[in-house]
């Protein structure tokens, strides 16, 4: 996990991204209503989320994308950021899914910032994270904090060492920052655009390692540890 | 939601491409498909709805809207574009007394005769997965599907009337009201639940938008029925729903927003379905409340169009992929798109909304990448630096980083919803995971060849209010800890620890071999960071299952030649360690009087199975004879 957060960074350095952090149990206003997700509606449904006994103005954060809205609040434009990190989702666990689990999200806000940076930046980044050359594609889809909101796949160059090449993977969720966002953030959006991209660093485990359970990743076996 | 193929093929003159070809459209211009189920005179595509566009794609109508966008096809029999025909008669009373509700409809038929529904109609909600139930029931489920517009049916002759006048009531409950809902389970209700009442009789007849009351239920002997469509408030029906557990497709549908137009066209379709099913005709139809649903008139730049989409579409072809939009009036002059939205279009409010939509029927495809350019970090992240250090030289001292849960059974901070009674609690230090992670690993030392387990972790831990990064370490050779061995492997990882960061941690916990402290309070006096450190890529490793059985290890000691290899040694008791064999390591090495002794470790494990001695014995016994063979004299 270390190793490829590591990488992720080192990559997206090249081209400006910083590295940002936040906290893990996260105001909700920021988990979710200042990524354009209302109290009672169906987008909330969409994660599944911790609360807190006694603080009923908190969460634990079922994405990086609070990072996002702290980093738009304190810096200034234009960004480049990434924010790897833990995050927790209330659903059952199996060789997929894990209640808790490292997400990464990329953002990019400034004049004129377009899909076509995106799916840029993205190809960009799996080329060297997959070592070939990377082709992605987009499928409409629906995140509440971007609009227009797509599904990228991708697929590796064919080339017969590599198994993953040569076909579609679906990987990651993207998308134009919604303007609700940008404003909740103290951002004109009518000046600004940019995008933003979220993925599991798991899936990133299962692809590039060939890891069959993602549980092994979180439960301190030395017997998968120190495989790697 | 299931999409039939056939159904979705009646709202067209022309044929359809292929289901799969459709499928396929729709992934890369509309929604995802889960699911491509061909049957024998059908294809059912599963497809998965997202909230943004299910107050009227939820439906077989919205789904043939979409793909006549798509495909750019016009629609025939769409029901939504003729006005709906509702009148108002004092015969049906209906009184809205809820915040919960803005429109209500009621349609009274008499004569209608109650039976199964026909081949086709049964067929149809069998391949979406809805059971037919009758012909009332299935024109209701019908026209849901259909429409999206969720309806039902009363059995007029179980409802109250004062010399045929019949009153609805839609109001909020009273604390503590009970409802026997269709399938015969009772509610307990709250004053934030809108219910339907039969204000003649007093009767509950059903939750507002989530399930009908069993009072009024439709049978074999209904005779006369009080059909009802009506808008109830999207946030409302979802609390209830969520509260009572009653998720059923009439809340989903609200919960989404349906467009409250659409209710009333329901009505009329339902009518007519009806009549055509089991007869009967309208005595009177009421209703109360408005019903047509205007758009605001969206606008965008195709300066803004084109600059959000990475595109360089024109004027003109904006133009052309509006024209199927089905959208009340579309203009694209002057560099600016203007467009009204139909009503069921709740969807296109922002420019976004609209710049989203022409992307997608245009085809993101369309889109090309701009190669992102070089550019340098000049923020750098202490924590993410640091940690990263003391990773590097933790690992370098062959110890391993493990990632274990944030939960516990016992802590200071609980979770309100828990997945599991050991996991009720923020941790709030790194100590107790650490110390189950290395009793996780000693039983394994053998066969991962580790003297000792050297674990570390680094990672947040909660208090009551803050949150704090912290870095723990773990070390143990022994089944047990002993502090004469394993305290200095501590202390020389502490060292290089201290080494690393230039400052010396304070420990918050040393004991047995545990150390832990904190990364946060030591970070703001440590050396500013001026630059990532500079990766090496390696070719990765691919992960290799392992066997959850346990491993059985044997020793073994020879003589050889001074001139031999270890190498050849190795490959020799590799060679001859059988399918079992999953590890041969050297242990140590020793001369006396011109001779070498060698001692290595063979660690056997089986995939399947607990391995038996005697079955190790038995590749033991002919490793020492490939030994001695070689020439080599076993001790």
């Amino acid at each position: 996990m270390s190793q490829m957060i590591a990488e992720i960074n080192s990559i997206f350095s090249e081209i400006g991204f910083v590295f940002a952090e936040g906290p893990e149990r996260e105001k909700i206003s920021f988990n979710f209503d200042a990524l354009n997700v209302p109290n009672d509606h169906p987008s909330r449904d969409m994660q599944d989320t911790f609360y807190l006994e006694n603080d009923p103005e908190m969460v634990m954060r079922t994405h990086t994308s609070p990072v996002q809205i702290r980093y738009m609040k304190e810096n200034n434009l234009p960004i480049k950021m990434i924010c790897p990190g833990k995050v927790f989702r209330n659903e059952a666990t199996d060789a997929t899914h894990e209640a808790q689990f490292f997400q990464l999200e990329g953002l990019m806000v400034g004049k004129g910032v377009s899909m076509g940076q995106l799916k840029g930046t993205i190809e960009y980044f799996f080329s060297k994270f997959f070592n070939g050359e990377v082709e992605v594609r987009f499928r409409p889809s629906f995140f509440p904090f971007v609009e227009p909101g797509v599904e990228v796949d991708m697929m590796i160059k064919k080339n017969e060492y590599n198994k993953l090449s040569g076909r579609w993977i679906e990987i990651m969720g993207a998308g134009m920052v919604h303007p609700n966002v940008l404003q909740a953030a103290g951002i004109d959006a009518g000046v600004y655009q940019g995008f933003a991209f979220g993925m599991g660093i798991d899936r990133l485990a299962v692809l590039k390692y060939g890891v069959d359970d993602i549980r092994l990743m979180y439960n301190g076996d030395l017997r998968f540890v120190n495989q790697f | 939601m299931k999409y039939s193929y056939n159904w979705l093929q009646t709202y067209f003159k022309e044929t359809l491409p292929s289901p799969e070809i459709l499928a396929d459209k729709i992934t890369f211009h509309s929604s995802e498909i889960e699911e491509l189920i061909p049957l024998d005179s059908d294809t059912i595509l599963d497809i998965k709805i997202l909230p943004d566009k299910s107050a009227w794609l939820m439906s077989h109508r919205g789904m043939a809207r979409e793909v006549a966008n798509i495909l750019q096809l016009p629609m025939q029999n769409d029901p939504l574009v003729a006005e709906p025909n509702l009148v108002k008669s004092d015969q049906i009373q209906i009184e809205l007394n809820s915040k919960n509700c803005d429109f209500y409809s009621s349609s009274l038929l008499e004569g209608v005769k109650v039976g199964p529904s026909p081949a086709w109609l049964k067929n149809q909600l069998e391949v979406i997965g809805q059971r037919s139930i009758n012909n009332i029931v299935d024109a209701t489920n019908y026209i849901m599907f259909g429409l999206g517009q969720p309806l039902h049916a009363f059995d007029a002759d179980k409802l109250g009337n004062e010399n045929g006048v019949y009153k609805i009531t839609v109001r909020q409950a009273v604390l503590g009201e009970e409802i026997i809902v269709l399938t015969g389970e009772t509610y307990k209700l709250n004053q934030n639940d809108a219910v339907v009442v039969d204000q003649v009789s007093g009767n509950l007849i059903g939750i507002a938008g989530v399930k009908g009351g069993q009072v009024a239920a439709v049978d074999v002997n209904t005779k006369n029925i009080l059909l009802e469509s009506a808008h109830f408030d999207r946030v409302a029906v979802r609390k209830t729903a969520k509260r009572l557990k009653l998720q059923t497709d009439a809340a989903k549908r609200f919960e989404n927003g349906i467009s409250r137009q659409t209710s009333a066209i329901a009505m009329r379709e339902l009518v007519q379905k009806v009549i055509d099913l089991a007869g009967g005709k309208v005595l009177v139809q009421s209703f109360a409340g408005e019903f047509s649903e205007s758009r605001k008139t969206v606008t965008c730049s195709i300066e803004k169009l084109n600059s959000v989409l990475g595109l360089n579409l024109a004027e003109a072809e904006v133009e052309k992929i509006l024209q199927s939009f089905g959208a009340v009036t579309s203009t694209v002059t002057g560099g600016e798109i203007k467009l009204t939205p139909s009503f069921e279009r709740d969807d296109l409010v922002l420019a976004e909304d609209l710049i989203e939509d022409i992307g997608r029927i245009y085809g993101f495809h369309h889109i090309k990448s701009v190669v992102p350019e070089k550019d340098t970090v000049h923020k750098f992240n202490q924590r993410f630096f640091y940690a990263e250090k003391i990773r590097q030289a933790l690992i370098g001292l062959g110890f391993s980083e493990v990632y274990t849960s944030s939960f516990r059974n016992q802590d200071k901070v609980k979770l309100e919803n828990a997945l599991a009674s050991d996991k009720q609690f923020l941790r709030s230090t790194l100590t107790q995971n650490l110390i189950e992670a290395r009793q996780l690993n000693i039983p394994h030392r053998e066969l991962l060849g580790l003297s000792a387990v050297k674990v570390f972790e680094i990672g947040n831990v909660f208090n009551i209010k803050d949150e704090e990064f912290r870095v723990a370490l773990g070390v143990q050779s022994g089944t047990a800890y002993k502090a004469k061995v394993d305290e200095p492997i501590l202390l020389a990882a502490l060292q290089a620890v201290e080494t690393t960061l230039e400052k010396e941690p304070e420990l918050l916990y040393n004991q047995e071999g545990i150390v832990e402290f904190s990364l946060d309070k030591l970070i703001t006096s440590l050396k500013a960071v001026e630059a990532y450190e500079t990766l090496v890529f390696h070719e990765p490793k691919q992960y290799r299952t392992f066997s959850l059985f346990p491993a059985i290890s044997r020793d073994i000691a020879m003589w050889v030649p001074e001139d031999t290899e270890v190498q050849t040694i190795l490959d020799l008791l590799q060679e001859n360690s059988g399918s079992t064999g999953v590890l041969v390591s050297h242990l140590d090495t020793f001369t006396k009087e011109g001779k070498t002794s060698h001692a290595f470790r063979l660690v056997f494990q089986a995939f399947d199975r607990t391995l038996r001695d005697d079955e190790v014995e038995v590749v033991m016994e002919q490793i020492y004879q490939q030994v001695a063979t070689a020439g080599f004299e076993v001790r």
